[in-house]
């Protein structure tokens, strides 16, 4: 105890009066790993707190059933709950339905209503309303006496401005009806989906607003208690073909393997800030551990062991460890705050809808974010206190101008560098883990730790290159700083990782972002061709599970218009393939292929088409492909509506649309072959190509909107594909803001070293001014020191982030999201940035140039 | 008298408190105010636009080894909007959306393993799920996987539960009997205060009955109730004891006894005697006093029930004691009603005409346990 106490008494004498009298410097470090900290740990709170929302919104609505019934494709016939609940086995079954309604008047936000039969629910969900206003009262009972009443969440009521005994008229794909609240729920169970912002109302009514007559979304049922495998078998065999007893969690979990994947993804590029963040601790602790030699002879000289030096400067990575963590609690509640509405949003457009109204504080989460802050500063001194406890106690005794001595050893360094990037290499090409990208992070990890090994090997080529050549062209500041540069040794190189990190990270980020946007833009203009998309009113939050009327498709049918078109019905399925969720496009190819194309990838385009047009086999996406392990030569079959599909793979195409696969097929054979699927949207194609698409677009709205009613939602196509596109830009806006926040530490860490390089040499650049050197060439000097250092940093990080590029679209987001895009070079975006960072990087060593003459040369001299 | 036990759960099921306006109680609903008129098999069948009704089974049962065991099931109906609510609609109309809505109680009392055993359910009275129907001569009553078939000669009752099912034959051994005026069973101070009220009081009782996977083979004896209303309760009641009590002469009396808030009996408290040919004969409140023996109190409610009773009945020269055959047979039926009330089976021993005459039957008291809150 005494020894503990005595070590943190020494740790506060011997370090931290250092680092107050150098508060600059301690601070500068301190914002550093704050900013990383703090970007780790709003990236990752507030991705959890999405996440946490949605498994939240699914547990609600999975409640306590042990398995769901569900008719892939379709709707489960009532009619069967009756038989469900007679077989032995089974304890309580409870038919569930659901769909994104709005308000119709304001055209709000949409929300969730839930259709339930309030008596068979109770076993399965628990909700109850706000307290009644007299014992008369029972909203629930009013559900199932009266037609089109609902009871509300609060925070949607509000957000809408009802209250009990309103009524509203609500927009769905079959029609728009007036329903009366009846009461509001309290903020418990079924309340709490979607942040409250759910209507529930009962089943009859629900089918009656729907026009579901006869059709359930599902039925979750519960067995027995003790009911065994055998029962369930049994139960299995009294269900019709085409419907599938499913585990309620299926569709949690695959949303949550989306949401998880996009916050792995997410954190690794804040933990980017921390790595850099880490650089800076190092360059400072290194310092400390070298300027300070000759006081840790002594210490050893006096008794003091080497174990006790090695803790003390640990002990000092982990103070900012602490200290930056600390810091990072305001800074991350400023930040979480933009985060969690981009965050939220983003995962909605992309993955799962869901609905964050407040930080959940998740104790794992917070200790990870401390750990990780903690961990990284420790590891960042490691090697800084090696080397504190290497200094012998007759270094005491030795004479020296300013106790630093470098490494000059670069060849060891470097030749671990490229056993990195071979690691690197291996990594890149292994398949993923448990469905996380693992391998490809590691190769990203040892591709970044490869290049920073390299620094100093590169440095000093690059010093004993340069110098005469800038000896010649810029004069002896220019020489004498390349010197320098050639010898500074391993810490200026860490600062070199440092920039070279965020560099290649933004510079991977932007080709990586670039090529998915041109990727994108191409299968856009060339895969949702059209000019007027149509579906039924809400169809795509309502994953198109309501097709359009009959009396619609008529008047589609026999719409004359002043121009040819053509028309191009489609009906879109949301099924699953073993636990991976994806979609059936029928569509009528034989139109689509006279106006666009798909993007292919896999298969002969020429063959593929025809076989297409002719029903022959079906074209699959490339995450379809690579996430079911079907591709070209294999079979999908599946259940549809409760028709057994069988479809030969004949093409694999890109295809970005969803987070999930999707199949396109020919609808007309898809009819032939199985059923009528009916029609779920239509695209029309003007097929005069000259006329103004704008006006024909309006007048061909206005033209069905008086022939079918107003239930419908169009969009042109050229408000669609710039739709599309608005939403991938604003998808990456997150990881700007990320890329932005590592480029500012890792200019933090230019400053830090190139100051710290200026005051550990305070007494040498002195003396060149006592011998003849002017200020201005001393200043010249450490100008150029700071160019070698930014221009080394900024292209290895270049060539670095060239190669991570590579990982980032051929392995990570194959494995994260099973998708790749053609490799394309944003070199406008580069050529622009570039001159940039290097500015931003040499402004941050103005402080160092500032700082050479604070004290006067003579004061300096005598003190030495 | 299940009818006012019946009143109690479809009130409190349907409005979640324990009461409603007494002026608008019968509005558009259909009420008793006289001869019910009753006819068979129709009128076992469900009554739709009288706000409750039920079918109630209760019996005592033996093994070939001597276990004794009571039962209860209980399907209530409850209307849930008066008549013509279907104008207002939708058409088409989902199959879901109904006026009926049924609910069940079951119970089994293990005598010699001192259990006492309780299930319920609910559901709507559509898509088969929950109804009563009359085909083929006979009437269904289907609550899930609980059913009642009642035919000329036999009843047939089954209910399977996560711990306890039974599938019982019931075959009268009398002919039923009509309550009251010819079945008009008056229950309160005013005409439409009454029911239609009829009692099979001796069934012959035999079948299956499974406790915890254990199955026995049993016979004995039931009674069945029937009863349709749309009458509330009378003000001032807080509670009512029943009984129905099968004696060895053959013999079967059936009285219940409403409870004012002071512990006074109201004035339509009254019961039938039912002799051994099957007729029925009146008793009025005059006619009989009981006397609380003995209280338990309840583990759970906290409720202190009657326990044992000494049941005198004058025109019938009867002096019988009543005892619980188990102290608990407490329902608590949270996940349907909210109500907590005691029904259970009883042994008698007496005399009647110093005779001796022993006797078994069933026990009902409502009103001693605080109400649950039932919400949703």
């Amino acid at each position: 105890m005494g020894s503990v106490v005595f070590f943190f008494r020494f740790l506060g004498w011997f370090s931290l009066r250092n680092l107050k009298r150098q508060p600059g410097r301690a601070v500068t470090v301190l914002v550093g790993i704050a900013l990383g900290a703090a970007v780790f740990t709003s990236v990752r709170l507030a991705v959890h707190a999405s996440l946490n929302s949605f498994t939240k919104s699914m547990d609600l609505i999975a409640g306590r059933a042990h398995h769901v019934l569900i008719r892939p494709g379709g709707y489960v016939p009532e009619i069967l709950i009756q038989k469900i609940i007679a077989h032995p086995s089974i304890q309580s079954a409870s038919p569930f339905l659901s769909t994104y309604v709005r308000p119709a008047v304001t055209h709000g936000d949409s929300f969730l209503l839930i259709g339930i039969d309030p008596i068979l629910d109770r076993t399965f969900r628990m909700w109850q309303t706000e307290k009644v206003r007299s014992k008369n009262d029972a909203p629930w009972l009013d559900l199932v006496k009266f037609p089109f009443t609902l009871v509300m969440g609060e925070p949607l009521a509000r957000k809408i401005g009802i209250r009990t005994g309103d009524t509203i008229a609500l927009e769905h794909s079959r029609q728009t009806k007036s329903f009366t609240v009846v009461g509001m729920l309290s903020a418990s169970g079924l309340a709490l989906i979607e942040g409250g912002r759910v209507a529930i109302t009962d089943i009859a009514t629900f089918q009656e607003f729907t026009k579901l007559y006869g059709s359930v979304d599902r039925v979750d049922i519960r067995l027995k208690p003790f009911s065994g495998s055998e029962d369930l078998n049994s139960f299995r065999k009294t269900l019709p073909q085409g419907t599938q007893l499913v585990q309620p969690s299926i569709t949690r979990n695959s949303g949550r393997k989306l949401i998880r994947a996009y916050q792995l993804n997410l954190s690794i590029l804040s933990f980017a800030s921390l790595f850099v963040g880490m650089f800076l601790v190092y360059s400072l602790v290194s310092l400390n551990a070298a300027s300070r030699r000759k006081e840790l002879a002594i210490l050893r000289s006096i008794g003091g062991s080497s174990q006790m030096l090695f803790l003390v400067f640990l002990a000092e990575g982990a103070l900012f460890g602490i200290a930056g963590w600390l810091t990072a609690i305001p800074l991350s509640s400023i930040l979480v705050k933009y985060l969690l509405q981009a965050v939220s949003q983003t995962i909605s457009t992309l993955f799962v809808r869901v609905h964050v109204e407040a930080l959940s504080l998740d104790i794992w989460e917070i200790f990870l974010s401390f750990g990780v802050t903690f961990i990284t500063a420790v590891m960042a001194a490691l090697q800084p206190a090696r080397e504190a406890m290497s200094v012998a106690p007759n270094e005491a005794l030795e004479v020296s101008q300013h106790g630093l001595k470098r490494s000059h050893k670069t060849k060891h360094p470097a030749a671990m560098g490229l056993l990195c990037f071979v690691v690197s290499l291996i990594f890149s090409q292994m398949p993923n883990v448990l469905s996380i990208p693992l391998p490809g992070y590691a190769a990203m990890f040892f591709l970044f730790v490869g290049f920073s090994l390299q620094a100093p090997w590169i440095l000093e080529k690059m010093g004993h290159t340069l110098s005469p050549i800038l000896r010649r062209l810029a004069g002896i500041p220019a020489y004498l700083a390349s010197h320098y540069v050639r010898s500074s040794g391993t810490r200026t190189a860490v600062s070199v990782g440092a920039l070279l990190t965020a560099v290649s990270l933004f510079a991977s980020l932007v080709i990586m972002t670039h090529s998915f946007r041109q990727t994108v833009e191409l299968w856009v203009h060339q895969s949702i061709g059209g000019d007027l998309f149509l579906t039924t009113k809400m169809g795509s939050i309502n994953h198109f599970r309501y097709p359009l009327p009959p009396t619609v498709i008529n008047e589609i049918r026999r719409l004359k218009t002043e121009w040819d078109i053509d028309i191009v019905p489609s009906r879109r399925f949301s099924l699953m393939h073993d636990r991976f969720p994806y979609e059936i496009d029928l569509i009528d190819l034989k139109v689509f292929f006279q106006h666009g194309d798909f993007f292919w990838l896999r298969g002969d385009p020429k063959k593929a088409r025809n076989m297409a047009i002719d029903g022959q086999g079906a074209i699959v996406s490339e995450v379809f492909s690579n996430r079911t392990n079907l591709s070209v030569g294999s079979t999908l079959e599946t259940w549809v509506e409760g028709f057994l599909v069988k479809l030969p793979i004949i093409a694999v195409v890109r295809d970005y649309r969803t987070d999930g696969g999707v199949v396109f097929y020919s609808w007309r054979h898809f009819n032939e072959r199985y059923y009528n699927p009916q029609w779920s949207g239509v695209r029309f194609f003007f097929k005069d190509k000259g006329i103004a698409p704008d006006s024909a677009v309006k007048k061909l709205r206005e033209e069905i909107i008086t022939r079918c009613g107003e239930n419908l939602d169009m969009i042109s196509g050229k408000e669609l594909r710039r739709s599309i596109l608005e939403v991938f830009d604003e998808t990456f806006a997150i990881t700007s803001v990320l890329l932005l926040i590592a480029l500012i530490i890792a200019a933090l860490g230019i400053a830090t070293t190139l100051t710290v390089m200026v005051l550990e040499r305070t007494q040498q650049l002195n003396t060149l001014i006592a011998v003849g050197a002017d200020r201005g060439q001393v200043r010249s000097m450490i100008f150029w020191e700071a160019i070698f250092l930014v221009v080394a940093g900024e292209f290895t990080g270049l060539l670095c982030g060239f190669m991570l590029s590579y990982i980032l679209v051929y392995v990570i987001n194959l494995q994260s999201f099973g998708w790749t895009f053609i490799y394309s070079v944003d070199w406008g975006a580069l050529s622009l940035s570039f001159p940039l960072i290097i500015l931003t990087a040499l402004a941050a060593a103005l402080p160092a140039v500032r700082a050479v003459f604070r004290q006067s040369p003579a004061m300096l001299l005598r003190e030495r | 008298m299940h009818f006012l036990l019946l009143n109690l759960i479809a009130i409190s099921w349907l409005m979640l408190q324990w009461s409603i306006p007494q002026a608008s109680a019968q509005d558009g609903y259909k009420s008793v105010t006289g001869p019910c008129n009753l006819s068979f098999p129709r009128d076992h069948g469900s009554h739709p636009g009288f706000r409750t009704e039920w079918w109630y089974y209760t019996g005592n049962l033996e093994n070939k080894e001597g276990n004794r065991f009571g039962f209860q099931l209980t399907f209530f109906r409850s209307q849930i909007s008066p008549m013509g609510a279907e104008k207002i609609w939708p058409s088409p109309a989902s199959a879901w959306r109904t006026q009926q809505v049924y609910l069940g109680h079951a119970a089994i009392t293990d005598v010699d393993g001192k259990q006492h055993l309780r299930a319920e359910e609910a559901a709507r009275g559509a898509l088969g799920i929950a109804g009563a129907n009359q085909k083929k001569g006979g009437t269904d009553i289907i609550l899930k996987t609980w059913s009642a078939r009642i035919e000329q000669d036999n009843h047939r009752i089954k209910a399977q539960t996560d711990n306890f099912s039974f599938d019982l034959s019931l075959i009268p051994l009398k002919p039923l009997v009509m309550h009251g005026d010819n079945g008009y069973s008056r229950k309160g101070t005013t005409p439409e205060k009454a029911s239609c009220y009829y009692s099979y009081t001796r069934l012959k009782t035999m079948g299956r009955l499974t406790i915890g996977g254990k199955s026995y083979t049993v016979e004995g004896l039931s009674w069945m109730d029937h009863e349709f209303s749309t009458a509330p309760l009378e003000s001032g009641l807080s509670g009512w004891d029943w009984f129905s009590l099968q004696l060895s002469d053959h013999t079967e009396i059936m009285i219940f006894l409403l409870r004012d808030a002071k512990g006074g009996l109201g004035p339509a408290s009254s019961g039938t005697y039912i002799d051994d040919m099957g007729n029925s004969i009146h008793i009025s409140k005059k006619d009989f006093h009981i006397k609380v023996l003995d209280v338990w109190k309840s583990p759970v409610s906290h409720a202190v029930y009657p326990s044992r009773w000494r049941i005198r009945i004058f025109p019938m020269n009867l002096d019988v004691t009543v005892n619980p055959n188990l102290d608990n047979q407490e329902m608590q039926t949270t996940e349907t009603t909210g109500v907590t009330y005691w029904e259970g089976s009883v042994s008698i021993a007496g005399s009647k005409n110093k005779k001796s005459v022993t006797g078994i039957g069933y026990v009902e008291l409502t009103g001693y346990a605080k109400t649950f809150d039932a919400p949703m």
